[in-house]
């Protein structure tokens, strides 16, 4: 039942899918479309051979959409910032994303805290993520931009960054940031992954992740539970991680083949586009964040993201599980209700059964709304904590009376 | 074609637990399995009315299994109610569908809650709620918005649960609990004393050891104020009643073959009613173990253990049932609760180890023990932090003595990662019971 009053009633009109809900997923949408895809007019143009004149147009027609960064352009000098200076690399759009992503993830995350402060491990958790998007997701890519080297973000491997391991990137990198990248995607994510479970990267790091559980928390509870979402999550997860291997295969056999090869040269060309405007542009910016407040907050971390993808095959042969506390689930539902990756916790803890899935990101909403304490995220490969002693099956007919009563 | 009928009366966690047991043994052409509820078409868990109440779930939230494994599962679904049970024809008639004719039946048609003839209650028309049924979450949100003030009767677990949903909503609650601390079923008076500081700490207006008298109604016959037996006239829009339930079981003495009805619906130890063929489980039945008193279960996990046993005696199987040692779970607004073992009305001689924290003092644990018998543990009563109660249980079991669980109490700790309870804190001392 909806608590009386107007302001509740929009609270809960636009976190369940009420009108004003619809209206904000448009508003994110139109601003989504504006931010990425003035830039891929002129590329799509070129990469699929049009004319000349087709080329000129497409141009036009981008830089006249791409708003954001006339704003920038306009905001620089308004500010008192004469451009052409050091600090005019900073004076583009994706400052500005940059700036709204990360007081989203902040303001968010302090609600998060605020809300869950009695929970330890939401407090840490998003404190961490904060401190991630702050630091390696905001201020240094903006620091290196300004001292005139190409923005990189530490927070982010391949192939959630598909463009870190394309090598004509790779050969305008400082050594190390190559090395980074290969050691950190290659060695590193996974070998976190099989410790801690994906949890360490998606809802610790990722920052696409730090905003579903900042901004995104309202939403959460959106996710689709049932066995068909379930069977298409899984499609289409393992389909981005085939296309995220291709693509990059593709481009990295252009590199060392193509100026022999035109048709590898256009392919590569190609897909690396059209990888750019649906894998990334339109998946994990329109949809990964405008699905928002209709079908929850991590449509693109479940269903789309190659990375997330990768390190759930991981998790689920690494430690990482939740175990539930035999017997003691009453079925509720909270956990299944509020966990943002759909999972239906409850078939688990009714069944009593531990359990790891591919698409958990471990963000432990299930073991804080849980009424009965059921539900705890481990890293562990035992079972039980105690062995089953000889003792207790020897004194199995032993048993306690009076039997008490509960109301 | 030999197919069986298995039909069960009641669609909460007994009867259903009960048709899927039977469904992992018994395939479509083995068995028919029809449930009939009138209270709901699916399945719903009950101890999830407050969240749907809070808001923090929808309706359709509630049903634990998606609606298409009762297809899958060949379950066919009844919305009605059964008025007869003819036992030498094995036949049940029902109110607006044709008779069924069954193989093996079970009831298990729950609880509702205890009738109290308080002074002025049948004058009050509406007002009047409780807090089990889909109906009552009905009712209650039907009120609340013309409540301003609310009185809830009963300290138990359903008492706290309404009064937080009500508060949620704004409304003002008196709170009136017979004995003098929160929930003595459960929690010792000191324990019981903290959850009603607790209780009072949310504003909610936590009166002890006083009773409802009378209830008074206005002119359309909703409940307008009520009298407690400490004479005090508490203006009221809603009156919860929270005070116990009882079993479903009366339909039953007018059957054309009434099965043994005593306090509930009674059974022997494999589930069998007095009539052949007919079972019982869940919260309508008292069970004889040969012990003094029957046995009356009424929380989740025993309606669970009972649909499933109970569905192994109607497939054949002779499976006695054997309580394991009680254990519960519960929370009291944010403050979690576990308890296994015996923990209130032990005997005289026995005593606990109370272990207190300096600041926090919804964080308690009580470890109660035998010195007779070499201190063997016989409970805990663990409340503002989470328990592996299996651990805790099995320690009971192994008969441990108080210093072997006190040295490994961290072994059955529950809580989220970086969050466990600083057990090094805690304060103890020994408390005696006489």
């Amino acid at each position: 039942m909806i608590k009386q009053g107007t302001l509740n009633r929009l609270k809960h009109d636009i976190t369940h899918r009420g009108p004003s809900a619809w209206a904000l997923f448009i508003l994110l949408l139109a601003f989504y479309f504006l931010l990425y895809f003035p830039d891929k007019f002129e590329e799509g143009a070129r990469v699929f051979g049009a004319s000349k004149s087709t080329i000129a147009s497409m141009k036009s027609l981008g830089n006249d959409l791409n708003i954001f960064e006339h704003f920038m352009r306009w905001l620089g000098p308004a500010l008192g910032f004469e451009l052409k200076k050091w600090w005019d690399p900073v004076f583009n759009k994706w400052t500005l994303y940059g700036t709204i992503y990360t007081l989203a993830i902040t303001i968010g995350g302090a609600l998060v805290i605020r809300r869950y402060k009695h929970n330890p491990y939401q407090i840490v958790r998003t404190s961490v993520v904060m401190l991630v998007q702050i630091i390696f997701g905001f201020s240094l890519p903006i620091l290196l931009g300004a001292n005139g080297y190409k923005d990189y973000y530490f927070s982010y491997f391949w192939p959630l960054k598909i463009e870190y391991l394309y090598p004509e990137n790779l050969a305008n990198m400082p050594i190390f940031l190559v090395l980074y990248g290969i050691i950190g995607a290659m060695l590193v994510v996974p070998i976190l992954g099989a410790f801690f479970g994906k949890r360490w990267y998606c809802s610790w790091v990722c920052g696409c992740g730090g905003l579903a559980n900042t901004f995104g928390e309202p939403w959460r509870q959106l996710s689709n539970k049932s066995s068909a979402a379930w069977r298409m999550e899984k499609f289409t997860i393992h389909s981005m991680i085939i296309i995220a291997f291709l693509t990059t295969g593709l481009v990295i056999a252009n590199y060392l083949v193509g100026d022999h090869s035109p048709a590898l040269q256009k392919s590569a060309l190609i897909i690396k586009f059209l990888y750019g405007v649906f894998g990334v542009a339109l998946l994990s910016g329109a949809v990964g964040v405008a699905f928002y407040p209709i079908k929850g907050t991590r449509v693109w971390c479940r269903y789309f993201c190659p990375m997330a993808g990768i390190l759930g095959l991981v998790q689920k042969f690494g430690r990482y599980r939740i175990t539930v506390k035999k017997d003691m689930c009453i079925s509720c539902g909270m956990c299944s209700k509020y966990c943002e990756m759909g999972i239906d916790v409850r078939a688990y803890a009714q069944k009593n059964q531990s359990f790891t899935r591919a698409s958990c990101v471990g963000c432990g909403i299930c073991a804080e709304v849980c009424p009965r304490g059921v539900l705890k995220l481990e890293n562990k490969v035992d079972p039980d904590p105690q062995e089953l002693s000889m003792n207790a099956f020897l004194s199995e007919s032993y048993k306690q009376e009076p039997h008490r009563r509960a109301v | 074609m030999n197919q069986e009928h298995f039909i069960i009366i009641g669609n909460g966690v007994a009867g259903i637990e009960a048709a899927m047991t039977i469904r992992s043994r018994l395939s479509v052409e083995d068995a028919k399995i029809t449930v009939i509820s009138k209270e709901s078409d699916f399945f719903f868990s009950r101890t999830a009315l407050m969240y749907a109440y809070m808001n923090t779930m929808q309706r359709e939230d509630l049903e634990p299994y998606e609606r298409h494994v009762y297809t899958q599962q060949h379950i066919t679904l009844l919305r009605d109610t059964v008025t007869d049970i003819d036992a030498h024809n094995h036949t049940i008639t029902l109110e607006t569908s044709a008779p069924l004719t069954y193989t093996k039946l079970l009831i298990a048609t729950g609880a509702h809650p205890r009738h109290v003839p308080f002074e002025g209650i049948e004058q009050a028309t509406d007002g009047v709620v409780n807090f089990v049924s889909m109906q009552d979450l009905d009712h209650c949100e039907r009120l609340t918005p013309s409540t301003s003030h609310a009185v809830v009767v009963g300290g138990g677990l359903i008492g706290i649960e309404l009064v937080e949903c009500l508060m949620y909503h704004g409304v003002k609650v008196t709170f009136l609990v017979r004995e003098s601390s929160y929930w003595p079923q459960a929690l010792s008076h000191e324990e019981g004393s903290r959850i009603a500081d607790l209780i009072r700490s949310h504003h909610v207006n936590l009166l002890l050891e006083e009773e409802l008298q009378q209830i008074h109604t206005d002119q359309q016959g909703r409940v307008s104020a009520i009298t407690t037996n400490k004479n005090q006239k508490i203006d009221t829009q809603m009156l919860g009643i929270c005070v116990g339930v009882t079993s479903n079981t009366s339909w039953l003495k007018s059957a054309t073959t009434p099965p043994d009805i005593q306090r509930a619906l009674c059974v022997d130890k494999f589930f069998q009613t007095s009539l052949p063929d007919v079972f019982g489980a869940g919260d309508c039945v008292q069970i004889d173990l040969g012990m003094e008193q029957p046995l009356i279960e009424t929380i989740w996990y025993s309606a669970k253990r009972h649909g499933q046993i109970a569905a192994l005696n109607m497939l054949g199987d002779q499976v006695a049932y054997a309580p394991p040692t009680f254990f519960n779970s519960s929370k009291f607004f944010d403050v979690e609760y576990t308890t296994a073992g015996q923990v209130v009305n032990t005997p005289a001689h026995t005593k606990s180890l109370w272990r207190t924290h300096p600041s926090q003092p919804y964080l308690t644990q009580r470890i109660v023990f035998d010195p007779t018998q070499k201190d063997q543990v016989i409970g805990f009563n663990m409340l503002g932090s989470r328990w592996n109660h299996r651990i805790l249980t099995q320690w009971i079991e192994q008969r441990r003595p108080l210093s072997y669980v006190r040295k490994r109490l961290h072994q059955a700790q529950f809580d989220v990662e970086f969050g466990r309870a600083k057990l090094k804190a805690m304060q103890e001392e020994i408390l005696n019971h006489d």
